[in-house]
């Protein structure tokens, strides 16, 4: 990290007359690490608020599409292979039922983590007599890998189970809410890279919200901070670029092809939210016999839509949303904890909660209060 | 999952390539930048598996910088080795 310009832009920040309180969200897992393992919040002034918000897809991949991957790897003949985080995040059954698909394979189901489409391939081609079932959830930065592999050509004994999401249909729910909670906008680095920065113009010029795309660097994040802080007190908004390395006007125009040439944007359920109008993927009717949601329709449970939304007392919901920070939940660090997760957000590395557990002190998470500890591995 | 990390490639084969960070290596697809002249030493950001964008060394190497700090702040954690 390029300490001196983080420091830079620190400085900057801390120069600025602010006279309100800014609440400042960001939609990427991988930016609320940075910002929690570099102790950002610590070192802005008071009224600046950094909330994390719909950032995980892990966290709200359907409760429904989790049971059914679980569903298929008892009780059909398959290798169920996924990325890992989606391994240990429960469903809402009792627990003397198979809750994750971690469990199915204690039950002896064959489940196995992958890290990367190739493998699919590579386990499809390995096992040419076996059904293999890839339940693949992940955004736009994620379902492009996955539409090139499906685009490269798929073995004949691999299916799809497709849990795609884009990132921006989420922020323009949000937005259009009429509450949505945040101020300004840090927008993210790689579903940008994939999609182009183009996709959050919207933002500004539909809500004038004040947006900066951030890389993964402190350095980077913070100079998108002072961007949407200038952007508000000067009333001059405009869609900034803090990635410039990484993300060009347009973003991947080849991997863009493929998402459109394999697959369908539709209306999709996301866990604890609802229906979010075309914001997800769906497999393109071309590759239907590789689908598994038809392959295996008989197993789809749309009932499970009513009853499949965040476990009991959970507040996942309320943090994918930036409604509350993950320290405000009531199960946050007592009934629920990485080891023992109850809600998906501390289950994926992506999720806020397992970000701030594994990154803040224990005993005192609120905001402004991350220990000196932190601060000084950063300055 | 939207983790990404700069490789250099060492060697293609198709749209394949052999590429190396911080002494590990894998096999990475080019097949989404298949658009965009790639050589060997060249630097891509890879998301899981697959090459997402080319960079230059210098915003690379940077990037190995960030690596090792999340590294070490997840030491007790597992990360994904595609990640």
């Amino acid at each position: 990290m390029s300490l001196n310009n983080a420091k830079h832009w620190l400085q900057k920040i801390n120069d600025l007359e602010l006279p309100e309180k800014i609440k400042i969200m960001n939609v990427c897992g991988g930016h609320e690490r940075t910002i929690s393992n570099a102790g950002i919040r610590s070192l802005l002034p008071e009224n600046i608020e950094l909330i994390p918000g719909p950032g995980c897809p892990v966290c709200i991949c359907p409760e429904e599409d989790i049971f059914l991957a679980i569903q298929l790897a008892l009780n059909e003949d398959v290798i169920l292979i996924a990325f890992g985080d989606m391994l240990r995040v429960p469903v809402n059954v009792s627990k003397k039922e198979v809750r994750t698909l971690e469990q199915a394979r204690a039950n002896g189901a064959d489940v196995r983590p992958i890290a990367s489409p190739r493998e699919a391939i590579s386990i499809a081609n390995d096992n040419r007599d076996k059904k293999i079932i890839f339940f693949a959830a992940g955004f736009e930065t994620t379902t492009a890998p996955v539409a090139a592999m499906i685009a490269e050509g798929l073995p004949d004994n691999l299916f799809i189970l497709l849990s795609g999401r884009l990132t921006w249909p989420a922020v323009a729910m949000l937005l259009e809410s009429g509450e949505p909670g945040f101020d300004a906008l840090v927008a993210p680095g790689h579903v940008s890279t994939v999609m182009g920065p183009e996709e959050w113009q919207f933002v500004i010029d539909k809500h004038h919200i004040p947006t900066a795309i951030a890389g993964f660097e402190a350095e980077s994040m913070l100079a998108a901070l002072y961007s949407v802080l200038r952007q508000k007190l000067d009333g001059r908004l405009f869609l900034d670029n803090c990635y410039q390395e990484v993300v060009h006007d347009g973003g991947n125009k080849t991997a863009q092809r493929y998402l459109n040439e394999t697959m369908d944007v539709t209306d999709n359920n996301w866990r604890g939210i609802g229906i979010i109008p075309k914001s997800g993927f769906s497999l393109s009717q071309q590759y239907a016999a590789h689908d598994a949601r038809l392959v295996f329709k008989d197993y789809s449970d749309d009932s499970r839509r009513r009853i499949g939304e965040m476990p009991a007392g959970c507040d996942c919901a309320k943090v994918v949303l930036g409604k509350i920070y993950p320290d405000q939940c009531r199960l946050y660090g007592t009934a629920c904890q990485p080891e023992t997760p109850i809600g998906p957000c501390m289950v994926s590395d992506e999720g806020a909660c397992h970000i701030w557990w594994n990154t803040a002190p224990r005993k005192s998470i609120k905001q402004k209060s991350v220990s000196t500890q932190v601060e000084e591995s950063v300055v | 999952m939207c983790l990404a990390i700069p490789m250099q490639i060492i060697e293609i084969d198709g749209y394949v390539a052999r590429c190396e960070a911080k002494g590990v290596q894998r096999d990475v697809s080019l097949f989404m930048l298949q658009d965009e002249e790639l050589a060997v030493d060249d630097f891509v950001m890879v998301h899981v598996g697959y090459a997402i964008q080319k960079v230059t060394e210098k915003d690379a190497r940077s990037s190995w910088e960030l690596f090792d700090e999340i590294l070490v702040a997840t030491e007790n954690e597992s990360v994904p080795e595609d990640a």
